[in-house]
């Protein structure tokens, strides 16, 4: 079991390294270099050849593309990810507590979603191609098919406008100690929850389906097991492992999810940072949100492969 | 490919059939369906639905239902580029590896491992960044995001075939690659590529539309419900609609699509479920 684990640690860490390639390549390859995106038109009028020159050379420009990616890979290890364009930031403090806040965000959303879509699918399987598995079916497509950015601003309309129960926008503030911005965060969560149960309760259902069909379960029946012991102790662990082998798209759909429910509600979180930089051109962010946000969904990812090789023997010998 | 119409006759598969082939029609016909020009200033600010505009007017007073009648144009056209592009080149990608096996497979698996652990909305957030969000290179990105998912897919659909009598044959006759996997393999992967591609297309048309809502896809004044949404929002209030019929108008199309996939699906005999969700 260690074995296999240690290769997939390999292989994740190989991941995370392709898509550090990625990242910078995907600013390597663009008309221009880092010199003239980071300045501005103003700057750039100002100055003559010799000081475009003599600037390369400080910022390392005139180097080779390797020295300058070793570079940039060995700062960024080291959680430095340069300084914005417009008012010479520190990338790494204006994402801080952003990211804080996210992951705050996430881990309520994965809280609330991963048991109820765990009941709703458990639920949807035992009675399946009845009322129930109907239900919870019809409404797990609908409910990644609607956007988040219309259903979150239903939600605002049902329960902020028509009958105001909640604050439309967030009031909290980037640095607020997570209690407020939770406080403030009901609509958000309930936005991200929404896709979030509809993507797993379908895994849920597939895997507890093929569960229930299985030789195990066969003959745990047969040996006289109790209903409920077959549902917790013989099917229940093998469905959620389909959910599990998808956990990197999960967790990547659930990042999505965040990015537009800040955007709608306001949020002051990473996402909001991103679409801020996008739009300013602040390469140097985004890089920085990009490459974080690959090394949580490799990370959740690992862990998921190390609960399936944990709940399921077979995995272990692969 | 045989499709069982028994499987096409379920409500759920009527349901989806039906709004993609009227989101289809509109599409395709609206310059002739709408009765203003979608870009024209026409009417008051905001006036309210019902009179002489259907569906009011937004808020620069342009005929709302001609913006919306349009709004699906341009996302369509840009995801169906997008996707056709990555289906085809995935479909021929993924057979490739799944035949040679060894270095290129290699490769291709770790291209799409890098995929995986890049959420949709970041891959494409990187590169707009430095290029801008014009037409081809949001066609480029958008096939870019899908490339990968339909190797992974199409291969695991491939390596069911190439150890199978037909490609030994084939094989023995001294055919060459590109005929064993364009003339020989396509052909019996192509179930899979039907229902990959509905399922990629719904995809697609969230991301599209989340990333024009965002501000960092189409961008003003192309009329297209992801932007009509977030020039709405700030007249939430008082103008629910503004809001509200863009945003039926995106959810009934992606959810045809996700019911005609699975209709598909369903009538091909394949399970649509595995590993496809979570588009953006």
């Amino acid at each position: 079991m260690a074995r296999a684990f240690l290769r997939r640690l390999a292989l994740s860490l190989g991941v995370v390294w392709l898509v550090t390639v990625l990242v910078f390549v995907s600013t390597e390859i663009l008309p221009g270099d880092a010199l003239q995106v980071s300045l501005t038109a103003d700057e750039a009028a100002q100055m003559t050849e010799d000081d475009f020159a003599r600037r390369r050379a400080e910022l390392g420009l005139d180097r080779p593309a390797p020295a300058r990616y070793a570079g940039w890979l060995l700062a960024a290890a080291k959680g430095d990810f340069g300084t914005t364009i417009i008012g010479k930031a520190d990338v790494t403090e204006v994402i801080a507590y952003p990211l804080r806040n996210s992951v705050l965000l996430g881990l309520v959303t994965a809280l609330v979603a991963i048991p109820a879509a765990l009941a709703i699918g458990i639920a949807a399987a035992y009675w399946r191609g009845r009322a129930p598995d109907f239900a919870a079916s019809s409404g797990a497509i609908l409910g990644y098919s609607i956007p988040e950015f219309a259903s979150g601003n239903f939600l605002i309309l049902c329960f902020a406008i028509w009958v105001p129960v909640f604050p439309a926008v967030i009031t909290a503030f980037t640095k607020d100690p997570p209690s407020v911005l939770l406080g403030a965060a009901f609509l958000p969560v309930l936005t991200v929850v929404i896709g979030s149960i509809a993507h797993l309760v379908r895994l849920v259902r597939a895997g507890f389906i093929e569960a229930l069909n299985s030789d195990y379960v066969e003959r745990a029946r047969l040996a006289g097991a109790s209903r409920l012991r077959i549902i917790l102790r013989h099917a229940l662990p093998a469905s959620v492992i389909p959910a599990l082998n998808s956990a990197a798209l999960y967790v990547a759909g659930l990042l999505s999810g965040i990015i537009v429910v800040e955007k709608v509600f306001g949020y002051p979180g990473l996402g909001l940072v991103l679409i801020n930089a996008v739009e300013k051109r602040e390469v140097a962010v985004v890089q920085a949100v990009s490459l974080i946000a690959a090394v949580i969904v490799v990370a959740m990812n690992l862990l998921a492969d190390a609960a399936v090789m944990a709940l399921d023997p077979r995995a272990r010998s692969r | 490919m045989r499709i069982d119409p028994f499987a096409l006759r379920k409500p759920a598969a009527l349901l989806g059939l039906a709004l993609v082939a009227i989101h289809l029609v509109l599409a395709l016909f609206s310059p002739w369906i709408a009765p203003f020009d979608p870009t024209e200033l026409v009417g008051g600010r905001v006036d309210p639905p019902g009179g002489e505009f259907l569906l009011g007017t937004d808020a620069l007073g342009r005929d709302y239902l001609s913006r919306l009648l349009h709004g699906g144009r341009m996302a369509l056209f840009v995801t169906f580029t997008g996707v056709v592009a990555a289906v085809t080149a995935g479909s021929l990608a993924g057979i490739a590896a799944a035949w040679f096996g060894g270095t290129l497979d290699d490769v291709l698996m770790r291209l799409c491992d890098v995929k995986l652990a890049l959420p949709g909305i970041l891959f494409v957030s990187l590169f707009i960044t430095g290029f801008g969000e014009s037409f081809g290179v949001l066609v480029t990105l958008i096939g870019l995001v899908y490339f990968p998912g339909v190797i992974r897919i199409v291969r695991a659909q491939a390596l069911t075939q190439v150890n199978l009598g037909y490609v030994k044959a084939a094989q023995l006759r001294g055919e060459s690659a590109f005929s064993i996997i364009a003339r020989e393999i396509l052909p019996n992967t192509l179930d899979v590529v039907y229902v990959e591609f509905a399922i990629r297309m719904s995809h697609a048309v969230l991301l599209l539309s989340t990333m024009s809502y965002l501000g960092l896809g189409l961008s003003p004044p192309t009329p297209d419900w992801g932007l009509m949404v977030s020039e709405g929002v700030g007249q939430l209030a008082f103008a629910p609609w503004l809001v509200l019929f863009p945003a039926v108008f995106i959810s009934t199309l992606v959810i045809g699509l996700n019911f005609g996939a699975e209709a598909l699906a369903g009538a091909l005999g394949l399970d649509a479920s595995r590993g496809h969700v979570g588009g953006t």
